[in-house]
C-alpha cells in the first residue's frame, strides 16, 4: 500500500532536491522533470485511490490519506483531475522549457513548487496550507530571479503580497475554529469572512492589490512569469473553492456573492482599462492574468452548478493561451520584455510566433471562433441575469484585451523590416500546435470544455 | 516592578524596530534584527514553554546570520529618503506606528485575549515593518520588513495557537525568508549561465 501523498507530493519533491543537484545539466533536468510530471499526470488519470488493483500476483492499493507530524494530507479520488490538470500543466511547460531554454533553475524548483502547491491542496486542516503556499512562493523566487540578473521590483512586490497573505489566512483559520464551535456568533462570522477575504485578496491580486503582477511579467522572463502565473492562481483558486466546499455555510453566506461579483467586476474592469493603454506585450499578459482571474471569481458569484461549470470550463481556454502567450513571447523577445513598438519587422521574421501570440492574446480577449469565447459568453450571459450593469463593466476586460491585441496586429502589419525566417522547425509545431488547439476549442467548444467538469468531483456540498 | 518589567521587551522592540528602519550599516540592522527576536522570544515565553518559545529566538538568529553572512552593500541609502529630512521623516512615521500600534491595543485584545505588552508588541511589529516595506525598494530593507511583520504576526499568533508544528513551520519561513534574501543580495554578481 502507497500513500497519494508519497506519489505527488513526498515524490516529486525528492526528484526536485535530485535535480537541484545536478541543475548544471540543464536539458538532462528538464527532461526529467517532464517525464516526472507526465507520469504523475498519467498516474492521476489512470490509478484509482483508495481501490486495490491487481498486477498479476501483486496487489497495489493507494491509500488517499497521510499523516505527517499529526496533519492529515488527503488526496481523494475526486481531486484526481486536479491533479491531472497540475501535473499536465508542469509536464507541458518542462518540456517547453527545452525548446525556450529555461534557466537551470526552472526544473528542480518547477517541481518542488507544484508539490508543494498539491501539497497545500491536500493538507488539512485548512490552515496549514498557508504555510505550504508560502513555502511554494519562497521557492518560485530564485526561479524568477535567475542569477547574473539584478532583482527586479516585481519579484519583490510579489513576494511581499504573498507574505502578507499568510498571517491573514492562519488567522482566518483560527477564527473559524471558534465559529464552528459557536454558529451564532455573527460578530465572529464576520470577522473571519473579512480576514479570509483579505487572505485570499492578497493571495489572488486582487484590484488594488495586483500592482505586481504586471511588473512581475515585465521584468522576468515571460516563459517563467507564464509558469508562476498559470499555476499559482490556479491552485489558489482552488484552494477557495475547497474552503467553501468544507465551509458550506460561507458558501451561502449573502454578502460573499456581492463580494465575489465587486471583486470580479474590478479586476476585469481594470484590468482591461490598463491593457488598452499598455504598450508592452509582457506587461499586457500581466492585465490577461488579472482579467481572467477576474472573470474566474465572477463565474464563482453566480453561486450556482453553472456558474461552478463555467469556472472549471474557464480553466482550460485561459492555461493554453497563457502557456502559448508566454512561449510565443520569449521566442519574439529572446527571453526580455517587449514594447508593441519593437515587434514591426517581427511578423516576417518570426511568422509563427507572432501569429501564434496573437491568437492567444485574442482568445484571451473571448475573439469569436477562439477557445476564450464560449465559457466567456456564456458567464457574460448568465451575469446579465444577474446585473446588466456588471456585464457592462466585466466585458471592458475582453474589450480592453481584443484592443491590444488589435494594436499589436496594427504594429506588426505596419512596422517596417525583415529578414529571413529566424524560427526554427521544432518551434515552427509547437507554436502552431498550440494556435491550432484554441482554434479548435473555439470552433468545437463540445468536444473540450466539458474535459474540464470532472474537476469539481471533489466539491460535491456546492453544487 | 514585575508589572512593568513585562514592558522592557516591548520598549526593545520599539528600539531595535527604528534602528532597523533609520540606520544605514547593514550590521547595525542584522544586530538590531538580532535584539527583536530576543525581545521577541521574550514576550513569547511569557505565554509558551521557554524550550518551545526558544525555538523563535534560535531560527531569528540563524535567519540574520544567513543575511550577514551573504555580505549586503555598506550603505542602506534609499533613492527617495536620503539626507537629515528623510531620516527625520521616518522617525515621525515610526512614532505615530508606536502612537497607533498603543491606541489599538485594548481594540485588539477584545478579540485576542493576550497581554497589553503582547499584542502591543505584536502589533507594534507589524506596524513598523509594514512602515518599512513602504518606504523603501532596497532588496535588504525589504527583507527586514518582512521578517519584522513575520515576527510581529508570530507574537499574537502565539496567543492563539500552540502548535509545535506550526512554530517548527513558521520557523522554517523565518529562514527561507532569509536564505532568499540572501539569494537575491548575491545573485546579481553570480555568473549568468550561458
Amino acid at each position: 500500500m502507497i500513500s497519494a501523498a508519497v506519489l505527488w507530493i513526498a515524490l516529486p519533491l525528492v526528484v526536485a532536491v535530485l535535480l537541484w543537484v545536478l541543475q548544471s545539466r540543464r536539458i538532462f533536468t528538464l527532461i526529467s522533470a517532464s517525464v516526472m510530471s507526465l507520469l504523475l499526470a498519467l498516474l492521476a488519470w489512470i490509478l484509482p485511490i483508495d481501490n486495490a488493483i491487481k498486477l498479476g500476483p501483486l496487489s497495489v492499493e493507494v491509500s488517499s490519506t497521510a499523516t505527517i507530524l499529526g496533519r492529515n494530507f488527503v488526496l481523494t479520488s475526486a481531486d484526481s483531475h486536479l491533479l491531472l490538470l497540475i501535473f499536465l500543466l508542469g509536464g507541458i511547460f518542462f518540456l517547453s522549457g527545452l525548446l525556450l531554454r529555461a534557466n537551470r533553475f526552472f526544473a528542480p524548483l518547477g517541481i518542488a513548487m507544484i508539490a508543494l502547491l498539491v501539497a497545500a491542496l491536500a493538507v488539512e486542516p485548512f490552515l496549514f496550507s498557508a504555510l505550504l503556499i508560502e513555502m511554494a512562493v519562497l521557492v518560485s523566487v530564485p526561479l524568477l530571479s535567475p542569477p547574473g540578473h539584478p532583482v527586479s521590483k516585481g519579484v519583490l512586490r510579489y513576494l511581499i503580497f504573498q507574505t502578507l497573505a499568510m498571517p491573514f489566512i492562519l488567522f482566518a483559520g483560527w477564527v473559524f475554529g471558534g465559529v464552528a464551535i459557536n454558529p451564532a456568533d455573527t460578530q465572529l462570522l464576520v470577522q473571519s469572512v473579512v480576514l479570509l477575504g483579505f487572505g485570499f485578496a492578497f493571495w489572488l491580486a486582487v484590484f488594488p492589490l495586483y500592482t505586481w503582477i504586471p511588473l512581475l511579467a515585465e521584468e522576468v522572463s515571460p516563459f517563467t512569469a507564464g509558469f508562476v502565473l498559470s499555476l499559482l492562481p490556479t491552485v489558489i483558486l482552488f484552494l477557495m473553492l475547497q474552503f467553501f466546499n468544507g465551509f458550506p455555510w460561507l458558501w451561502q453566506y449573502p454578502v460573499l456573492r456581492t463580494a465575489l461579483r465587486l471583486v470580479g467586476v474590478l479586476m476585469a474592469a481594470t484590468g482591461g482599462a490598463w491593457a488598452i493603454f499598455e504598450r508592452n506585450l509582457n506587461r499586457l499578459m500581466g492585465y490577461a492574468v488579472i482579467i481572467e482571474n477576474g472573470y474566474a471569481l465572477l463565474a464563482l458569484s453566480l453561486g450556482d452548478a453553472n456558474g461552478l461549470n463555467l469556472f472549471a470550463m474557464m480553466f482550460l481556454p485561459r492555461l493554453a493561451a497563457l502557456l502559448l502567450w508566454s512561449g510565443a513571447l520569449t521566442v519574439l523577445s529572446g527571453g526580455g520584455s517587449l514594447t508593441f513598438a519593437e515587434t514591426g519587422a517581427l511578423l516576417r521574421r518570426k511568422p509563427f510566433a507572432s501569429v501564434s501570440l496573437l491568437v492567444a492574446v485574442f482568445s484571451m480577449g473571448g475573439l469569436p471562433l477562439l477557445a476564450g469565447m464560449p465559457a466567456r459568453l456564456a458567464l457574460l450571459q448568465s451575469l446579465s441575469e444577474v446585473s446588466f450593469s456588471n456585464v457592462l463593466w466585466a466585458a471592458l476586460g475582453s474589450v480592453g484585451l481584443l484592443f491590444g491585441g488589435g494594436r499589436i496586429l496594427s504594429y506588426m502589419v505596419l512596422g517596417e523590416g525583415g529578414g529571413q525566417i529566424e524560427e526554427g522547425w521544432v518551434q515552427r509545431i509547437v507554436l502552431s500546435g498550440g494556435a491550432v488547439f484554441l482554434l479548435l476549442a473555439g470552433v468545437f467548444p463540445g468536444w473540450f470544455l466539458p474535459l474540464m467538469s470532472p474537476l469539481l468531483a471533489a466539491f460535491e456540498r456546492l453544487r | 516592578m514585575s508589572q512593568y518589567l513585562v514592558y522592557l521587551p516591548v520598549v526593545f522592540l520599539a528600539a531595535t524596530s527604528i534602528l532597523l528602519l533609520m540606520s544605514r550599516n547593514w550590521r547595525v540592522c542584522v544586530l538590531a534584527l538580532a535584539v527583536q527576536y530576543l525581545a521577541a522570544f521574550w514576550l513569547v515565553a511569557l505565554i509558551w514553554p521557554v524550550g518551545l518559545a526558544a525555538v523563535k529566538l534560535v531560527a531569528g538568529w540563524m535567519a540574520g546570520s544567513l543575511i550577514g553572512a551573504a555580505q549586503p552593500e555598506d550603505e542602506l541609502v534609499d533613492e527617495h529618503f536620503k539626507g537629515w529630512a528623510g531620516r527625520a521623516l521616518r522617525l515621525i512615521a515610526a512614532l505615530v506606528i508606536l502612537l497607533v500600534a498603543y491606541t489599538l491595543v485594548p481594540a485588539v485584545q477584545e478579540w485576542i485575549p493576550g497581554s497589553a505588552a503582547i499584542v502591543w508588541g505584536g502589533i507594534l511589529l507589524i506596524g513598523m515593518g509594514v512602515l518599512q516595506l513602504g518606504m523603501t525598494t532596497l532588496t535588504l530593507r525589504v527583507f527586514f520588513g518582512l521578517l519584522t511583520i513575520v515576527t510581529g504576526f508570530e507574537i499574537l499568533y502565539a496567543v492563539v495557537e500552540y502548535s509545535v508544528l506550526v512554530t517548527g513551520i513558521l520557523a522554517f519561513i523565518n529562514l527561507g525568508l532569509a536564505l532568499v534574501c540572501a539569494y537575491l543580495l548575491a545573485s546579481p554578481t553570480m555568473q549568468e549561465e550561458t
